[in-house]
């Protein structure tokens, strides 16, 4: 650039000063006005949005889906979609390396490259056309970046075609959009800025109704929702659920067995109660962690971690699960006010309990961890009001007003016996009694014919007749 | 009396000289467009600032990182809302940095004389997204951790020095304690220089230059 034009440029400069303002109070004040509606729309989003919970890191889950950062989220469909492309799409360091380089060189050398002085818009229709393009692409790449970039085989026409325009969509129309924007001012020396528009505005229109499309036929993503215990009190809940799951069958709902009944393959070992002080001094929290992640083989420990067992307990899990075994046992721990709430609401005269309330809390504590899917069980899984109304070898388990009903027997201290005087069912549980307001939770239910709602079972509720007082 | 505390300080640091070539410069006529740079300057002082207050409970191990970053959003005094704000920050501050970027381009900023100011903010873009690429492993949850796992891996295809990259931004061929540790110095110390460095430079070239104008036909 020569002298001339630098100095017509500051000259010109110059003469936008005489006309313009002071930076202060003029432009401080619109940057002021500004910065604080960020900080109100800052204070507005922490307040109202939060930051959504997430569980621990688990190295051994590696079936976890990894999603960056959504800003970076347009790269990672770049890098997808790239991969799709025949020959050059394996050679991947073409994509994560050339091309962001590129990328990141022009916008460094944008100065040194774009060397004209014009200013003004309508004299800068590729720069301006190839920035659209480019903004545009960025957008939807990072709208359809949840969207499968590969379809299965036997998925729908319609998942297929979500699938097979992405493509089109994010590298084949801005690539020739921009080829031609580029090549042809270097054809037709004389184009207009507003054909340039126009050729970007149609490429980005396509671009937009193929996202629109894509987005539309798209399947619908499965939703996992992951329950969180952000509280000490939520976290012992959670460790409680887990152990009455998990550690029940060997360890007693209490943690003071010491010799193993009734387990397969570790009939009669025996073990140190995981309540004693012995146990819960001795051993900290990582170490804690440490042997139920990777079990004590000697000691007849299995492990429960998701490297051994792909639908094993996540370190979050097991960090519940201690957090739940120090507050309940270790007298050195004091166990939070609002984490000894009781396991179902207790029921006054008259009231009829429901499954949602009542029994599933209970079932989920006492009878879920052996009576589930791949446990010895004769087939009656207690996992869901279904099931446990009608599964099982020995169906019905429950007949409704029965006071028969197995269960009630086996959980009142009474074997079922067959015709021949063979057992077929023992007492349940196999090696404690029930409290007895349990056990009258299950005998009202029952009687009542197995409310499944907190509704229903309101509905059946009888108001106990009041006791006559005989008038003197 | 104020007056004499005023006399004495302008006497030694220069105020009323410092007005002139700070304040009281003459700009073109503003455009609301032109805040944007400021936004992303006051986004940042704020995520520094919100940023010191959570390294007081933040603890970068793997063993107690998400519980301390639990404990600020539980049991902190208004931690909720100093994580609430750092988090969103940095996504509102990619935002603004972007969009500030846009605008410098549509108006042709960048050319003479403001060449430097734009090779420097685009530093400051790669600073920005640097910081939050580090910070988003910093709680170490499910997230985090994958994400980096992938993003580094990325790193890692680089042709015959990746390997090394790779290590040396994990620590060791897989994440770990190291990948942690050396996330957060990156994030709290080496980047935030950096950026501060950087910034000075961008804000010198600013006041040297002044903004420019709004270009209009005659540009």
């Amino acid at each position: 650039m020569n002298e001339e034009t630098k100095k017509q440029i500051n000259a010109r400069y110059e003469r936008e000063l005489n006309k313009g303002e002071f930076f202060w109070p003029d432009s401080i004040f619109k940057d002021a006005v500004v910065s604080l509606g960020i900080f109100i729309l800052l204070i507005l989003l922490a307040t109202f949005v939060g930051v959504a919970g997430e569980p621990k890191a688990d190295p051994s889950d590696t079936s976890y889906l990894p999603r960056p950062e959504w800003y970076f989220l347009f790269l990672f469909k770049f890098l997808a979609l790239y991969g799709q492309i025949p020959v050059v799409g394996k050679i991947e360091w073409l994509a994560t390396v050339l091309v962001p380089s590129i990328a990141i060189g022009l916008l460094l050398f944008i100065p040194f490259v774009d060397k004209k002085q014009d200013r003004f818009y309508a004299k800068r229709a590729l720069p301006l056309g190839i920035m659209f393009t480019m903004v545009v692409d960025i957008v939807i790449l990072t709208l359809i970046s949840d969207v499968p970039t590969v379809a299965a085989d036997d998925a729908t026409l319609f998942v297929k075609l979500s699938a097979s325009l992405q493509p089109y969509a994010g590298l084949v129309i801005p690539g020739v959009v921009m080829a031609l924007l580029f090549f042809l001012p270097r054809v037709y020396k004389d184009i207009s800025w507003k054909s340039m528009t126009w050729l970007t505005g149609i490429g980005s229109f396509l671009m937009i109704g193929l996202t629109i499309a894509i987005l539309t036929f798209a399947p619908k993503l499965e939703s996992t929702e992951t329950e969180l215990a952000s509280t000490l009190a939520e976290q012992i809940f959670a460790g409680q659920d887990l152990y009455s799951l998990h550690c029940v069958e060997c360890h007693g709902d209490d943690g003071k067995v010491t010799v193993i009944e009734g387990v397969e393959g570790l009939e009669g070992k025996a073990i140190s109660p995981i309540n004693s002080r012995d146990v819960l001094y001795t051993v900290n929290d990582a170490s804690m962690a440490e042997i139920i992640a990777y079990g004590r083989p000697d000691s007849g420990m299995n492990p429960f971690g998701r490297m051994y067992n792909p639908e094993g307990l996540s370190k979050g899990e097991i960090d519940y699960i201690v957090t739940f075994m120090r507050y309940m046992w270790d007298d050195r721990f004091e166990i939070p006010a609002e984490a000894l709430k009781p396991l179902f609401p207790p029921l006054f005269e008259g009231e009829v309990p429901s499954y949602d309330v009542h029994i599933a809390p209970i079932v989920k504590r006492y009878c879920v961890s052996c009576h589930r899917e791949g446990k010895e069980s004769n087939n009656y899984w207690m996992d869901s009001y279904d099931n446990i109304i009608n599964m099982g070898d020995n169906a019905p388990n429950i007949v409704a007003g029965d006071p028969n009903s197995y269960l009630l027997q086996v959980i009142q201290g009474h074997e079922i016996k067959d015709a021949k005087g063979e057992v077929i069912i023992g007492v349940m549980p196999p090696k404690s009694t029930l409290k007895p307001n349990v056990i009258d939770v299950f005998i009202r239910w029952i009687m009542a014919g197995m409310p499944r709602t907190a509704m229903d079972a309101a509905a059946l509720y009888v108001q106990p007749t009041p006791a006559v007082t005989p008038t003197p | 009396m104020w007056k004499n505390i005023f006399d004495w300080l302008n006497e030694r640091l220069g105020l009323n000289d410092l007005q002139k070539s700070l304040l009281e410069r003459p700009e073109p006529k503003g455009n609301w467009w032109n805040t944007l740079g400021s936004a992303s300057l006051f986004l940042f002082i704020l995520q520094g600032l919100t940023g010191i207050f959570l390294t007081v409970y933040y603890t970068p191990s793997p063993d107690h990182a998400y519980d301390s970053v639990n404990y600020i959003m539980n049991d902190v005094a208004f931690g909720w809302l100093i994580r609430g704000i750092h988090h969103w920050g940095a996504t509102l501050m990619v935002i603004v940095v972007f969009v500030h970027m846009l605008r410098v381009f549509v108006t042709a900023s960048y050319k003479y004389p403001r060449e430097l100011t734009w090779l420097i903010g685009v530093g400051l873009l790669i600073a920005t997204l640097g910081m939050g690429f580090t910070g988003y492993l910093l709680p170490w949850n499910q997230r985090a951790f994958w994400a980096t796992t992938v993003g580094t891996q990325i790193a890692g295809t680089v042709p015959f020095v990746g390997e090394f990259i790779l290590k040396a931004l994990r620590g060791g061929p897989d994440l770990s304690a190291l990948t942690l540790q050396r996330f957060f110095a990156g994030h709290i110390w080496m980047l935030p220089a950096v950026l501060v460095g950087l910034i000075g430079v961008h804000l010198f070239l600013i006041i040297r230059h002044g903004e420019s104008h709004w270009p209009k036909k005659e540009d």
